[in-house]
């Protein structure tokens, strides 16, 4: 459409070569950060590949046994579980699908408005935005709980979804974004051409914010995925999400059944792994615009 | 650039559709789930292990037209969501399973259940020890609970530790030897002279504590509902007790339930645990390889009550008649008996306390101990026990405590005095 | 914009009329709506979800209500006044704050390094980039499993690396100091990868022409984040420094799933890690006490505490010179 496209791949390489390959050093300190991170994940694989007892070893144990098939089978046996585990991860898919498109959209749009548009009492509304983030969760829960009750939603997963489709985190993200990443040459330039708000919205901001809509998709996946606080109050283990039926795991008898617990926590991040893939790509993608756009 | 564009449209609304998909099928989900109401479905909410499954399927049976469905969390949880639910008038199920520590909170507002003497619970009085029946007792009359199990104690013990440090292993032989605590201390004394590198007598200083407050009567309440830990001589007593078991270097100083301790049963760094009958299936569960090596003797003082639970009617239940049969059942002797044949959570009814089958009931886990006969005795010998609201803050309160002492954070005294005044707040 | 016929079939310039006037009031009111338009999904889910919750709070704040009895007494202010004498509270503050600072201030540092890192040319790029987000997809159920066990004291795994080198036993649960240190571990080890996908995501859009001006000027990679990238950055560094001070300050479930069975919500024997959230979820939900009232008005102290904090965080970071235009 406009000066987005044109390519600009000289440049990008001449600075690349000077700027951007990573020294020997740079991958000893990455490989040190990802060993740090994927360890608790590596030694929760661990401790559900073996049996219970692996758990309490001492010195611990650091190599996978060959229980985990075993115990995957006894998580989607509901009859030993107590908790259908399949609709729970069904569940979870549903909510946090829905909520990150919700999020991303409607966030996007909010953090536009913030960041590039005119309007009265738009300080005075962006501060009370960000002012909801302050109130800790943990109180809202009981009155947030009695409405839940008024709509009928109890053990219901639209009690958990709706509260969630748009987030004050969210807004403030696009806006910081917006405000830096979205020259206001290009809306001017658009405006010029004849363009609604729509659709400076739609053709300039949208491609623009691809990178931090896919992080912000991607981060708003996860903590959807992850969320147990609120889920684990509203719904039970007859209509559960994955947190929510791995904490029914954990109590089913007198002495929790770590290896079955953490199954349960393993097999519940292959879905997450899974996103991350596909919108893993949006953020590299966010290079090249990057790159185009100097 | 039309390419790019039509592509990111085609994304868009790609995106949309799954989402409206989803949406369609979380809405159609919902909607199915209400669709079956033929059958009653009876909902009933513990925690830890009842050991109700096989009495479930047995009730099903004899009842077409009732399910049961179970939910279980952990102990804390458990009664945190209870209050919530109690609190906003909707989530509870049908039948809410409350223990000893919280019985005395909800006997206060008995509003919020049913009153069982609606449905012929009176007749089931004298099944129980009176200070058993008296705790799901409200002040206004109201019974809102039938008793399960209770936690009467004795003492577990590692017969090949005091092997190795030359004590004698014969229960009888040992419940004479510690009749009273201080004769218990002088045990765990000649025991550490000799006993293996780094094992210690006694496993924790709260859990040895909550075993000598479990005997006190009064504990913490009057029977008027005054909150008396600050003056009653018996509260004292129990926390000196246990200092002078730390100080004599008695005590490892683990933090019940934490990993540690669970990972002591399987090392063998204690030798004795004090042991409500359900710890035996904790021990069970923690260390299976220790099977044979543990046996059971009487608790020093006789009698002791620590633990127990009771089995309740919400008022927001939809089948109260239905519902409160179903606690009948699950209480009556024949299911105590098999639940404590099964999981060993101890009867809470007399004539299943006397009966043969119980008092005859021994566990090889415990080298065969006659563990029906001796927690049996020691519930029937059980004076009452009053309870208050804040039994279980007082409670953490204490625990809290000895692990301060135990941590090495403060002196007994300086501890004790912040106990007094946590047991003041609590309770303000 | 090429029209089409109208829905009653009028084509041409017929049909084009009466288009242009709705078309020209449209683009008159455009401007003004669409911004309110466009923020009113959010104010909506808010106003639905999260007004009544706050109304309700606030409200509760200065009554004496318990959770379980539904008749209350209007007490005014009288909560917040035994608020400011109440020396738990003022622990739980202080607890709150030392975490922040341990966890927090290292974490952003690491964070802005690891994006800075992950920005450049390099093999299996998409693979470090994952891995340093896959602490946020761990539950946490897992975590407090896995943290706890780690840093337990007689068989915890970091007690077992640290008895390599001589030092034995350290009791991280028990000690304050200690317990401080483990829960910022924890809190960081989960958060940094989340924040250096933020910053990474932000750096996608500098121009890189920037970066040749700097390079023709002599300046190396270092000159170059320090004069370049934190600039252009300052915004999203100004959002992850507010955020974290909202969510540390809020800290609440990776000390909660530290604590033992046994310690029944008070953050440790001697509550040397209760944080804020902490003590409020105690004094309303977590013991015997169910002091509704009085735990909605630690909620809004937090709040007051939050603002303020952000507020000075906001400042401070601001400093940060803005990027050239």
């Amino acid at each position: 459409m406009t000066s987005l496209d044109v390519p600009q791949r000289r440049s990008h390489r001449a600075v690349a070569r000077r700027f951007d390959t990573a020294g020997p050093l740079t991958y000893v300190f990455l490989i040190v950060v990802t060993i740090v991170s994927l360890f608790p994940l590596y030694w929760s694989l661990v401790v559900a590949s073996h049996t219970n007892d692996a758990v309490y070893a001492y010195p611990p144990k650091l190599l996978p046994g060959s229980n985990l098939f075993h115990n995957i089978h006894r998580l989607f046996n509901s009859g030993e579980v107590n908790v259908d585990f399949t609709k729970a991860l069904i569940n979870s898919a549903i909510v946090a699908s829905v909520v990150t498109v919700s999020v991303v959209f409607f966030s996007a749009l909010a953090g536009f408005a913030f960041a590039k548009l005119e309007f009265r009492g738009r300080t005075l509304l962006f501060v009370l935005v960000l002012a909801t983030l302050f109130v800790p969760v943990q109180l809202g829960l009981i009155p947030l709980y009695i409405e839940m009750i008024h709509f009928h939603w109890l053990n219901n997963i639209r009690a958990v979804i709706a509260p969630n489709l748009v987030t004050a985190f969210g807004v403030f993200l696009m806006r910081q974004y917006i405000v830096g990443a979205v020259p206001n040459e290009l809306i001017a330039a658009a405006r010029v051409d004849g363009c609604s708000t729509w659709r400076v919205f739609w053709h300039v901001v949208v491609p623009a914010v691809r990178p931090v809509a896919a992080v912000l998709g991607l981060l708003t996946f996860m903590n959807t995925w992850n969320d147990f606080l609120w889920p684990y109050i509203v719904l039970n283990a007859r209509n559960p999400t994955v947190q929510v039926a791995i904490s029914d795991i954990a109590t089913v008898a007198y002495v929790p059944d770590y290896s079955l617990i953490l199954t349960g926590c393993f097999v519940s991040i292959l879905p997450l792994l899974v996103v991350f893939l596909l919108l893993g790509r949006q953020i590299i993608g966010g290079i090249m615009q990057g790159a185009i756009k100097g | 650039m039309k390419g790019r564009k039509l592509r990111r449209g085609r994304l868009a609304l790609a995106v949309l559709l799954v989402a409206a998909a989803a949406l369609v099928a979380a809405l159609a989900a919902t909607a199915a789930s209400a669709s079956k109401q033929d059958t009653i479905t009876l909902t009933i909410d513990v925690f830890g292990d009842f050991g109700y499954h096989d009495l479930y399927t047995q009730y099903e049976a004899s009842h077409p037209g009732i399910t049961i469905k179970e939910d279980t969390e952990d102990y804390a949880p458990h009664h945190t969501a209870l209050a919530q639910h109690l609190a906003t008038g909707a989530g509870a199920d049908d039948i809410e399973a409350i223990e000893v520590g919280f019985i005395a909170l909800y006997t206060d507002q008995p509003q919020n259940f049913v009153d069982l003497r609606q449905y012929g619970a009176s007749d089931l009085k004298a099944r129980y020890p009176a200070w058993k029946w008296d705790q799901a007792v409200a002040k206004t009359g109201s019974v809102i609970g039938l008793g399960t199990d209770v936690g009467s104690l004795g003492i577990c013990y590692r017969k090949d530790l005091f092997q190795k440090a030359g004590l004698p292993t014969n229960p009888a032989v040992l419940s004479k030897m510690w009749s009273t605590w201080s004769k218990f201390f002088a045990v765990g004394k000649q025991f550490q002279a000799h006993a293996p590198k780094g094992v210690k007598f006694i496993d924790s200083g709260s859990n040895l504590y909550n075993a000598i407050i479990g005997q006190a009567n009064p504990a913490y309440y009057s029977p008027s509902g005054n909150v008396i830990a600050a003056t009653n001589p018996k509260v004292k007593a129990a926390w000196n007790q246990t200092m002078v078991a730390y100080g004599s270097g008695l005590d490892l100083g683990l933090s019940a339930f934490s990993n540690d301790w669970n990972t002591g049963f399987k090392k063998g760094t204690f030798a004795t645990v004090t042991c409500p009958a359900w710890m035996m299936g904790y021990i069970q569960g923690q260390a299976p390889a220790t099977k044979g090596k543990w046996n059971i003797a009487l608790v020093p003082g006789g009698g002791g009550n620590w633990g127990g639970s009771f089995l309740t009617v919400t008022k927001q239940s939809q089948h109260p008649a239905e519902a409160a049969d179903l606690v009948k059942f699950l209480t009556s002797p024949a299911s105590e008996l098999y639940v404590f044949q099964h999981t060993g959570n101890l009867p809470s009814e007399i004539p299943v306390l006397k009966s043969k089958a119980v008092q005859n009931f021994r566990n090889p886990f415990f080298s065969n101990a006659p563990v029906g006969k001796i927690f049996a005795t020691s519930a029937l010998a059980l004076k009452p026990q009053i309870l208050g609201p804040h039994q279980g803050d007082i409670q953490t309160a204490a625990t809290n405590a000895i692990q301060r002492v135990e941590q090495k954070k403060q002196s007994p005294s300086a501890s004790w005095n912040q106990f007094l005044k946590d047991v003041g707040d609590v309770s303000g | 914009m090429i029209p089409g016929p109208t829905l009653d079939g009028r084509t041409g310039a017929a049909a084009a009329a009466p288009r242009r006037g709705r078309m020209m009031a449209w683009r008159r009111l455009d401007p003004k709506v669409s911004p309110y338009l466009y923020i009113a999904p959010f104010f909506f889910i808010f106003g639905v979800f999260g007004l009544f919750p706050l109304g309700y709070t606030a409200w509760v704040s200065l009554t004496d209500r318990n959770l379980l009895n539904p008749a209350a007494n209007f007490i005014g202010l009288h909560n917040y006044a035994l608020l400011i004498h109440d020396s738990y509270f003022w622990n739980a503050v202080e607890n709150t704050f030392g975490i922040w600072v341990l966890s927090t201030v290292p974490q952003l540092c690491l964070a802005l390094l690891i994006a800075h890192v992950l920005n450049a040319q390099m093999r299996v790029r998409m693979f470090f980039r994952m891995s340093v987000l896959l602490p946020q997809v761990t539950s946490l159920v897992a975590v407090a499993l896995i943290f706890t066990q780690m840093f337990g004291h007689q068989y915890g795994f970091v007690n077992y690396l640290l008895g390599l080198v001589g030092i034995h036993h350290v009791y991280w649960e028990a000690g304050r100091l200690t317990s401080w240190i483990a829960l910022s571990v924890m809190v960081t080890w989960r958060w940094t990868g989340y924040n250096a996908l933020l910053y990474l995501a932000a750096m996608q859009s500098i121009p890189w022409d920037l970066y040749e001006a700097a390079a023709v000027d002599g300046a190396r990679r270092w000159r170059q984040f320090i004069h370049v990238t934190v600039p252009m950055l300052r915004p999203t560094i100004i959002f992850t420094v507010i955020i974290s001070t909202i969510g540390g300050l809020q800290l609440f479930t990776e000390p909660y799933l530290f604590q033992p069975r046994t310690s029944g919500g008070t953050g440790g024997s001697a509550r040397q890690y209760q944080t804020i959230v902490m003590y409020l979820y105690e004094k309303f939900l977590g013991s015997t006490q169910f002091k509704f009232g009085y735990a909605a008005a630690i909620a809004w102290c937090l709040v007051l505490l939050i603002a303020v904090f952000a507020l000075v965080n906001y400042l401070v970071v601001g400093r940060i010179r803005k990027a050239e235009p």
